[in-house]
């Protein structure tokens, strides 16, 4: 019971927030919404630096300081690529094979 | 008369022509939506199949999983799935997935300005669709963005529970594979860095980053508010700093 009302009331919240700016869309100032875009932005900028510092990968030695580096130079190639006009698609998959050979690279190191 | 008649004839047939081109124009914007959307619903299937692990192991896999639908995002119901088994009540649950949930109160409003004119169907529609990767991959488009967004985010809705559908069957399958935690952080950092041209989104994104660091430790509810209130109040100061410089090249 208690799972099905703590998704219950997430569920219904997360409708509300997603369905009331857009339901009232005429009451919200235009200048409002480039703040909220920002603030997206911002979001999903952190976001992406979070899921680096936090990175772990129990196959490298000195994990804790080793995988988010690896991480950090994989990921940052692979926004590099973005910013410089390439597709998702591309960019995405030379990051994740750029951390794929490093951290073997890593992991085969005495 | 007859020059009346083929005048009316020809205008209803600049008219139908005008619709039909403007109806093919949102079908392929649909279309390139649904198209661009595809290496995120990839990118995001490892972590769908660890929310559909977590939710065949709830103590009610039948509302967890219908959850699915109703939350749509992977964090904020694995929080909250992960908060209601190890702590008694739904409180402290409920807060942290709504934590979570928050900055999509920011994407709904940036989306305002685009959907102001749209039938009160489509904006609720493009509501309930609503997650990171539809809105991140429309803000970067210069027109036709409603059409895209609808395709990416329709696609996303029904590809999502797919997945966590199958990872209830199969259970965390790619756990092991810690290269896959990087995708989704990729996937949402290269629609990021398209919007960095604009000096204060630059400077949002930056402070965000920064906020991130210090957050680090936080809860990701908590750390996503901060970031979100940094860029906010980065993009503001951005704004005063460029008023000031016009103002001074002006006045010299």
């Amino acid at each position: 019971m208690t799972v099905a009302i703590a998704v219950a009331v997430v569920g219904a919240g997360s409708l509300m927030l997603r369905l009331l700016p857009l339901v009232g869309a005429t009451l919200i100032p235009d200048r409002m919404t480039v703040h909220a875009a920002r603030a997206a932005m911002a979001v999903l900028a952190a976001m992406t630096v979070r899921t680096v510092l936090r990175h772990h990968d129990d196959a490298l030695a000195g994990s804790r300081v080793t995988a988010p580096v690896l991480a950090a130079l994989a990921v940052g190639l692979g926004l590099w690529l973005a910013y410089r006009g390439r597709s998702v698609l591309v960019a995405s998959g030379v990051g994740l094979a750029t951390y794929v050979v490093l951290a073997a690279g890593f992991a085969g190191l005495p | 008369m007859h020059s009346v008649k083929s005048r009316v004839a020809r205008s209803g047939d600049q008219q139908i022509a005008r619709t039909a081109q403007l109806a093919a124009v949102r079908a392929t914007d649909v279309t390139s939506g649904a198209r661009g959307v595809l290496p995120a619903v990839v990118a995001f299937a490892p972590l769908a199949l660890m929310v559909g692990a977590a939710v065949a192991a709830s103590d009610d896999p039948m509302a967890a999983w219908l959850s699915t639908w109703s939350i749509h995002g992977g964090a904020a119901q694995l929080i909250t799935l992960d908060v209601v088994a190890q702590q008694p009540g739904w409180i402290a649950a409920a807060t942290a997935g709504l934590l979570v949930q928050i900055r999509l109160s920011a994407y709904s409003t940036a989306m305002v300005a685009d959907w102001r004119t749209a039938p009160l169907g489509l904006r609720l529609l493009a509501g309930v669709v609503l997650s990171d990767a539809p809105w991140a991959l429309a803000q970067s488009r210069s027109t036709g963005r409603r059409g895209f967004y609808l395709g990416a985010g329709l696609t996303l809705f029904f590809a999502w529970p797919a997945m966590v559908t199958v990872g209830t069957a199969v259970g965390d399958v790619v756990g092991g594979v810690t290269a896959a935690a990087l995708v989704p952080a990729l996937v949402v950092g290269c629609t990021v860095v398209s919007q960095l041209r604009q000096r204060a989104v630059l400077v949002a994104a930056t402070a965000a980053g920064g906020s991130a660091v210090a957050t680090v430790m936080a809860s990701s509810g908590l750390a996503f508010v901060c970031a979100a209130v940094v860029g906010i109040v980065a993009g503001l100061v951005s704004d005063q700093t460029r008023s000031r410089d016009r103002a001074e090249a002006v006045a010299s």
